[in-house]
């Protein structure tokens, strides 16, 4: 249960105990056992924090931006470390008070200093007149601004540097870089925040912002890695660049296995963006090779991303993740993820002729999904956690993606559709009463 | 009280201070002791969001023979070899991977390579002018830009590191001439 439904539920319990629904005993009961963690911000507090923040912080850049070229040097370097200063006597403060000091302060201590830093590389920039790109000054700027995180538990501060570090993988794309200055260095720099990671001395669990915008951060991060791998040993103009497709989806596979606990499992999908966008990306690539081109285009890039070994990491770490989700029977979310070593089953039976691959891993895509679509569906039905809904999608748009690169004419395509249609709604019905049923005998 | 987040947040200070210090150090050396070196360039005006209006320097010399025998790949780092003409402006006689024994030389990165030529990625590429004065270095800009006399960039070089003072034209500081224009 997430802090807004927490305070919801507190917020009730008085009235629910005058109406007679609960007794003193229950209230107190879920009194403590929902008790607020008031060292964890809230969202308002952190917004305003880092509102306010981020205005002083984009004033002096602006400041410092005007160029006051009217003062000396050490005058305009004593600008530049002036703000550094009192931000870090700030944050010293804020730290040396502990957990004296309220959640808003520290965020706002530890953006202050972040920003500071970033204005203080700047300005030393524009007084040299120095050249270089905007990502080597980011790198150092979120490098920098990292300890802030880890000291002044900051969640504003950690938002920062996953979006930088995501900003700076994407730019360093291009071919040519050494490995410590590629998108190769984004799971490092991931790493760099394993102190705020959910059970590492104690931490509360992420909040969904951080959630989501860690799983964002990672998707470009890693997917910039792939594309940055995908380009060794290959022409500017070769057809294999579309290898780095395949590496999306084992990446995206890897994001849905990602290992949980317990606690973890049985929270909302809603609550786990990993889950939800790499089942996303799984399925929509799964539909996608079902089509005989692009199935084709597949099989020619992951017969070259197997020599690269990003792929071996990559699947290294899929195996680890597969035997976690195995022991922890995360059947539904191992079956989609399947979907991304389907290439791998086909490559040894594929031979290339005349630039073409045959139809098998298409054919094996449309099984597969259709497989797992049952799955889900069936998984329902026995009593145990599926998705019978996203079951039944999977299955129409199946049929629909085979109607719609059939040769049947018009009419007979228009009558498959409609009565797919057909299919899908009444399935929809059925399943929203059997729900309403097992809510009211729960009742 | 616990040690430890002091201990890190001590080396995150730290840290935040080395960073552009030693970027002051570098540049400051090049400034006292370096050679003064004059480039023929260009220099249209940009912006940059986090440091402001500045002129985009673009040396006219944008290509340099690569040494005899010498193979440069492209983007790796490479010594410009300086030679000063008898009209006082610097140019770049040739590339090579290994730093010249004596004279004055510029680390640069070499870009696309072709008939034992290189193209060349300055190590400057940026002049800061004050807000104020950045639209009239825009004005002046366009109606100089078909001046013979062209702008010259004054470069300080140190073994290898250029930074550059200062951008003049007919011998008067660049800054001076828009200040002059504003009044």
């Amino acid at each position: 249960m997430n802090t807004s439904h927490q305070r919801w539920l507190l917020e009730q319990l008085p009235q629910w105990e005058r109406e007679g629904l609960l007794t003193p005993d229950a209230a107190r009961a879920l009194r403590e056992r929902n008790a607020l963690d008031d060292s964890q911000p809230g969202a308002a507090q952190i917004v305003m924090g880092a509102l306010g923040a981020l205005l002083i912080g984009s004033g002096l850049i602006a400041v410092i931006g005007y160029n006051w070229d009217d003062f000396s040097r050490p005058v305009r370097l004593l600008f530049a470390f002036l703000p550094l200063l009192l931000t870090q006597l700030f944050s010293f403060r804020v730290l040396k008070r502990g957990a004296a000091s309220s959640a808003w302060v520290r965020e706002t201590a530890a953006l202050l200093q972040a920003l500071a830093t970033g204005a203080c590389i700047a300005l030393v920039s524009q007084i040299y007149n120095l050249g270089g790109e905007w990502p080597d000054f980011l790198f150092w700027w979120f490098m920098l601004s990292l300890p802030l995180v880890w000291v002044l538990r900051s969640h504003a501060v950690a938002i920062f540097y996953l979006i930088a570090i995501a900003v700076w993988s994407v730019s360093q794309v291009d071919r040519g870089s050494p490995w410590f200055d590629s998108p190769l260095l984004y799971p490092l720099l991931l790493l760099g925040l394993l102190p705020c990671w959910p059970g590492w001395k104690n931490q509360a669990p992420l909040s969904l912002s951080m959630r989501w915008v860690m799983t964002i951060s990672a998707i470009f991060g890693f997917c910039s890695a792939a594309v940055f791998a995908s380009q060794s040993g290959i022409g500017f103009f070769s057809d294999h660049a579309q290898s780095f497709l395949w590496l999306w989806t084992l990446t995206a596979a890897a994001f849905a296995l990602f290992p949980l606990n317990q606690n973890g499992i049985e929270e909302p999908l809603r609550r786990k963006p990993q889950v939800e966008l790499g089942a996303l990306w799984l399925l929509g690539y799964g539909v996608a090779i079902t089509f005989h081109d692009v199935s084709d285009d597949i099989i020619r890039g992951a017969l070259h991303a197997l020599q690269l070994p990003w792929c071996w990491g990559l699947l290294t770490v899929l195996a680890v993740f597969v035997l976690l989700a195995v022991v922890r029977k995360r059947w539904a979310v191992l079956s989609i993820a399947s979907v991304a070593l389907l290439p791998l089953i086909a490559c040894p039976f594929v031979q290339n002729t005349d630039k073409n691959y045959g139809t098998l891993l298409s054919w094996l895509a449309t099984l597969h999904l259709a497989a797992i679509g049952i799955t889900l569906i069936v998984l329902e039905f026995a009593g145990k956690k599926g998705a019978p809904r996203l079951g039944a999608t999977l299955l129409s748009v199946l049929i629909i993606a085979r109607m719609a690169d059939s040769h049947f004419s018009l009419l007979a395509k228009g009558v498959a559709f409609i009565g797919v249609g057909v299919a899908f709604l009444t399935f929809n019905i059925l399943m929203s009463r059997q729900l309403k049923l097992k809510h009211s005998a729960a009742v | 009280m616990k040690t430890l987040p002091f201990l890190i947040f001590g080396i995150a200070v730290l840290a935040q201070w080395a960073a552009p210090l030693s970027q002051i150090w570098t540049h400051e050396k090049v400034l006292t002791q370096g050679t003064l070196i004059k480039l023929k360039c260009t220099a249209p005006d940009p912006y940059d969001p986090l440091r402001g209006r500045y002129l985009a320097v673009r040396p006219n010399q944008n290509e340099a023979a690569v040494s005899a025998g010498v193979e440069l790949q492209q983007g790796a780092q490479v010594y410009a070899v300086l030679v000063t003409g008898a009209d006082g402006f610097a140019t770049v006689s040739s590339l090579s991977p290994t730093p010249p024994a004596s004279g004055d030389y510029l680390r640069v990165r070499s870009g696309y390579v072709y008939d034992h030529k290189a193209r060349i990625e300055w190590p400057f590429d940026r002049f800061y002018v004050n807000e104020k004065l950045a639209p009239e270095a825009d004005k002046w800009f366009a109606e100089n830009i078909r001046s013979t006399q062209g702008i010259t960039a004054e470069v300080r070089v140190l073994n290898g590191r250029a930074v550059l003072e200062d951008l003049s034209l007919d011998g008067k500081s660049f800054r001076e001439i828009l200040k002059a224009r504003v009044k």
